[in-house]
């Protein structure tokens, strides 16, 4: 991203542009704080599953009459589903850079020992349930004779993706369509959760979760499958002594679908003049340069980049920029926080053996349920949606 | 002789001076600011503007199971790891106190080193070793044949991250007690020893008393410093697993700075003020009078 | 203490400062690993030594600054250590010793500062620091650290352990109350001083949260917040981090060496009364 950055200050010097990256929890305290006593920068970038608040809080500037503007850019070259994401009563409040979804990270190496090949002898990732459990049995193993498997076919690594992922793929809704009510507990979640928490207890295909933390087991070359997200890469190119590849993921439920992001880029609300035509020419230059940024393991949004030579030899990108059409972004909450955090403890208390999937569950609608009600007695006169 | 006193005051308060203005300005000034937050409602997450409602966030909390569950889990670590550092502390530098001085420098190092490294490679550092399975401490005891559970287990995972933080602090409270410790004129514990007072005799009849005041600290201050804590588990654990170790002081800065319920947030605040404020005086008066 | 008695009371100690070190050890010693070796944590030692973390800390200036930062850190720890050790002293001198009325309450009032939760003040401290105008600036760091009570704290209970006998013979000598306190408490002080001068450096130069929020600019940041800010990816980078931190700590430990042979320093009182 620097690079891209220098390149812009090189080619427009009557801009400069100062960049600061820093890790997302900081950075979004940081973006608070500053915002408080208005320091906040002109140009920034947020996730697009947090842009619900800042839209709320009416901090960054529509971007319609930008796009359709003299520097402007063709909307059609975005993805229907990517583009409404950042969309709000008809208006669009930031420019999707990239879209990072999960996908899946298989070991190449332990796939051809255990023999889950194709004809011509390469691994052949599984892209049905069936083939999932097939490879799973053959990956999990005991190398080392102590009766405890040390050789995993698939381990959970972020609850939050995962379990999301896989809930949407049976069809598991989360919210009522006007965000009113939560239907986390829902049939599909139930039974989708139940899934999850079979491949531990019932099949011992999988470990206890560990969270994040289960990602080193890949890195380490110990795990068959992993599902992760594209900005993983990077961390895996750093393992030299890792031959993994990068598919969709499987179809483990009925709908395929599969979790996902975006970094969008926020101008400042106030911002005009000739300010405002810096930081969008900044903006543009970003969006245009995306495959730079796409090295790094993201994927561009827009279709004309994808469309391309140099991404199609960007192997795992372009393998995970297959699930675009099918992508969900997390519903689209201001209190999304407070929500994950209900949402990940039941997935949690589920994959652990603590409570049942079905009470986990009741027990996150309920408390997420008392979240909305607690923000409607807020709403004065305003009557905004929660 | 009036005159005298006076300006023996004034010039007394001049010493106090310099400290107290800072004090004002950047601790009672925002204390104050903070107190007032605590009886509105402000939520930056909605358009709403930040409304008195008195006790409300005070009432919400008591009647908010996770803040009774946060609470409960600072006070496992604080009735653990107190006492455990404090005696360690206590012992570690004993034990340093009596060797010839030209060796104590290198052990109080040597203990003192793991408080210098920040929390956060610190965290990184165990939580590799309490990984279940890929970590160090795992990889050791697999060899022996068994694997613990250290932060994956609801009964475990308080209990490891109290021994991380024993390494992790105790070198604090040692070099105060040992430096108290140095404090002690000699000649005191050589004329007990002439009279004929063996060494358990002598930490208990003569050390041990003249170090009060500073044993007070440490252990005021150990107090005080383990209900704030914080980094640890949100280094190591996260809160988990299923927000066991979901201490207060993180439940209060996810409510405060990433769900941004201002007002509620300062409300606990207030309220781990409060229950630290208690314990800290009750220890006062235990090792003050006692 | 005999011989023998001392002898094993040295292994003993000398077993636990090993356990104690280990894990510092390590860290220093993985930093020199390869990123793909660490992840196997199969030897303890590195395989191939390399530098290329510290390399591409330290060889990167424009995205990494860092030695504008270890002088921001240096300049900023010092100033910090410096007024509170003033400071402090002087106000636990006259909490300890001086008779002014108010003073036990004056006391508790501080002491009970120090349980109020730190979070809370940080807002309230940031809009103080931006209508002084101080933001982004090292005084936004420097000056708010001496309003902290812990030094007041350690010193009044210090202070408490000097024998009366010093000062009453300084005052039948005629000395000043500034004299008593410069030329007799400071010095008999000294481990005390030296040991809060190590807490307070290594607080000032490990703080994370003051800095990130009171200072904006690249160039303005301290070490920990810089190297912690070139870390992009979601989870541990374990080389770069562990180099970070040894480029980080051994500054601290360099003055922990050094102040640390005063603390050994006790008093001899030779020339007292019974």
């Amino acid at each position: 991203m620097l690079r891209i950055v220098r390149r812009f200050n090189r080619e427009n010097p009557d801009v400069h542009v100062l960049m600061q990256r820093m890790d997302w929890v900081t950075y979004y305290n940081k973006l608070f704080v500053a915002g408080l006593g208005e320091r906040a920068p002109e140009v920034f970038i947020v996730h697009a599953g947090n842009i619900e608040r800042f839209m709320q809080a009416d901090f960054i500037r529509p971007i319609d009459d930008l796009v359709i503007g003299p520097h402007g850019m063709d909307e059609k070259d975005f993805t229907e589903n990517i583009w409404s994401a950042v969309e709000k009563e008809g208006r669009h409040y930031a420019l999707p850079l990239d879209v990072h979804m999960l996908g899946m990270y298989y070991n190449k190496k332990l796939f051809r020992e255990a023999g889950i090949v194709d004809e011509r002898g390469e691994p052949r990732p599984p892209r049905t349930r069936r083939e999932f459990m097939d490879a799973l049995d053959q990956l999990t193993r005991d190398t080392d004779g102590d009766s405890e498997p040390d050789q995993w076919g698939f381990v959970y690594t972020w609850y939050r993706t995962n379990a999301y992922t896989i809930m949407r793929q049976w069809g598991g809704k989360f919210f009522t369509p006007d965000n009113q009510r939560c239907l986390l507990n829902c049939p599909e979640n139930v039974e989708a959760l139940e899934f999850c928490v079979d491949l531990i207890r019932k099949h011992k295909l999988v470990p206890p979760p560990e969270n994040f933390d289960s990602w080193i087991g890949f890195r380490q070359g110990k795990v068959g499958i992993a599902f992760e997200g594209i900005y993983m890469l990077e961390d895996l190119k750093k393992q030299e002594d890792l031959e993994y590849g990068g598919a969709p993921l499987p179809l483990l439920g009925k709908i395929p679908a599969a979790w996902c992001d975006s970094h969008t880029i926020c101008l400042q609300r106030d911002l005009e003049g000739k300010r405002l035509e810096a930081a969008w020419r900044f903006a543009r230059y970003l969006s245009d340069n995306s495959l730079d940024w796409a090295e790094g393991g993201q994927v561009p949004v827009r279709k004309s980049l994808r469309d391309t030579k140099r991404f199609r030899q960007m192997r795992v990108q372009y393998e995970f920029a297959k699930q675009i059409p099918y992508v969900r972004y997390v519903p689209r909450i201001p209190f999304v926080f407070e929500f994950f955090s209900e949402y990940e403890t039941a997935v949690e208390k589920a994959l652990r053996g603590s409570l049942p999937p079905r009470e986990a569950l009741d027990i996150a609608t309920e408390n997420i349920n008392g979240i909305i009600q607690r923000r409607e007695q807020m709403q004065t006169t305003r009557g905004t949606s929660p | 002789m009036r005159k005298g006193k006076f300006l023996s005051r004034f010039s007394g308060y001049l010493f106090l001076l310099p400290y107290l203005s800072l004090f004002g300005t950047f601790l009672l000034l925002p204390v104050c600011y903070g107190l007032g937050l605590s009886f509105f409602r402000w939520e930056m997450l909605s358009l709403a503007p930040p409304r008195f409602i008195g006790f409300g966030n005070y009432m919400e909390a008591f009647r908010t199971p996770y803040f009774w569950m946060a609470l409960g889990a600072t006070f496992r670590f604080v009735i653990m790891i107190v006492p455990l550092v404090v005696i360690g502390a206590l012992v570690v530098a004993a034990g340093i106190n009596a060797l010839p001085g030209r060796f104590q420098a290198l052990f109080r190092a040597a203990y003192f080193f793991p408080t210098i490294i920040s929390i956060s490679v610190a965290g990184i550092l165990w939580r590799w070793f309490f990984n279940t399975e890929f970590g160090l401490f795992n990889a050791l005891s697999g060899l022996a044949g068994f694997k613990a559970p250290w932060i994956t287990d609801v009964n475990w995972a308080m209990k490891s991250i109290v021994f991380m933080t024993l390494w992790w602090t105790l070198g604090g409270p040692m070099v105060i007690l040992l430096a108290g410790l140095r404090q002690i004129p000699t000649q005191y514990r050589e004329a007990a020893a002439i009279d004929g007072a063996n060494a358990l005799q002598r930490f208990f009849y003569i050390t041990l008393p003249i170090l009060r005041p500073v044993l007070l600290f440490v252990v005021v201050m150990s107090i005080i410093a383990s209900f704030q804590v914080f980094g640890q588990t949100f280094m190591i654990t996260r809160g988990g697993p299923e927000l066991s170790t979901r201490v207060l002081m993180q439940y209060i800065y996810e409510t405060a700075f990433t769900n941004y319920r201002i007002g509620f947030g300062a409300a606990m605040s207030w309220l781990l003020f409060l229950v630290i404020a208690l314990f800290s005086f009750v220890q006062f008066r235990i090792i003050r009078e006692g | 203490m005999n011989r023998k008695k001392t002898g094993i009371l040295a292994i003993i100690l000398a077993l636990g400062a090993v356990l104690f070190l280990l894990p510092v050890a390590l860290i220093f010693v993985t930093a020199f690993k390869p990123d793909s070796e660490i992840i196997h944590f199969q030897s303890l030692l590195p395989q191939t030594w390399t530098l290329e973390n510290f390399r591409e800390i330290l060889g990167n200036p424009e995205e990494i600054p860092i030695f504008r930062w270890f002088s921001n850190s240096v300049f900023i720890s010092c100033m910090v250590t410096a007024l509170v050790l003033l400071v402090d002293s002087m106000a636990a001198y006259g909490l300890a010793r001086l008779d002014l009325p108010g003073k036990k309450a004056a006391f508790f009032l501080i002491l009970a500062t120090l349980m109020i939760p730190g979070q809370i003040l940080l807002v309230p401290v940031y809009l103080i620091l931006n209508a002084l105008g101080w933001l982004d600036t090292p005084w936004a760091l420097i000056v708010p650290a001496g309003a902290g009570a812990f030094g007041v704290f350690l010193l009044h209970q210090f202070f408490l352990g000097i024998p009366r006998e010093l000062e009453d013979a300084a005052v039948v000598d005629g000395c000043s109350r500034l004299g008593i306190y410069w030329r007799i408490i400071l010095p008999l002080s000294k481990p005390a001083l030296a040991t809060l001068g190590i807490f307070v450096f290594l607080g000032s130069w490990n703080d994370f949260l003051g800095p990130l929020v009171f200072l904006d600019s690249v160039d303005k940041y301290t070490l920990p917040v810089g190297i912690a800010l070139f870390q992009t990816s979601y989870f541990a980078e374990y080389g770069l981090t562990l180099a970070a931190c040894v480029i980080c700590t051994l500054p601290v430990v360099i003055v922990f060496l050094l102040l640390q042979r005063h603390i050994i320093e006790g008093i001899s009182l030779t020339g007292l009364k019974g």
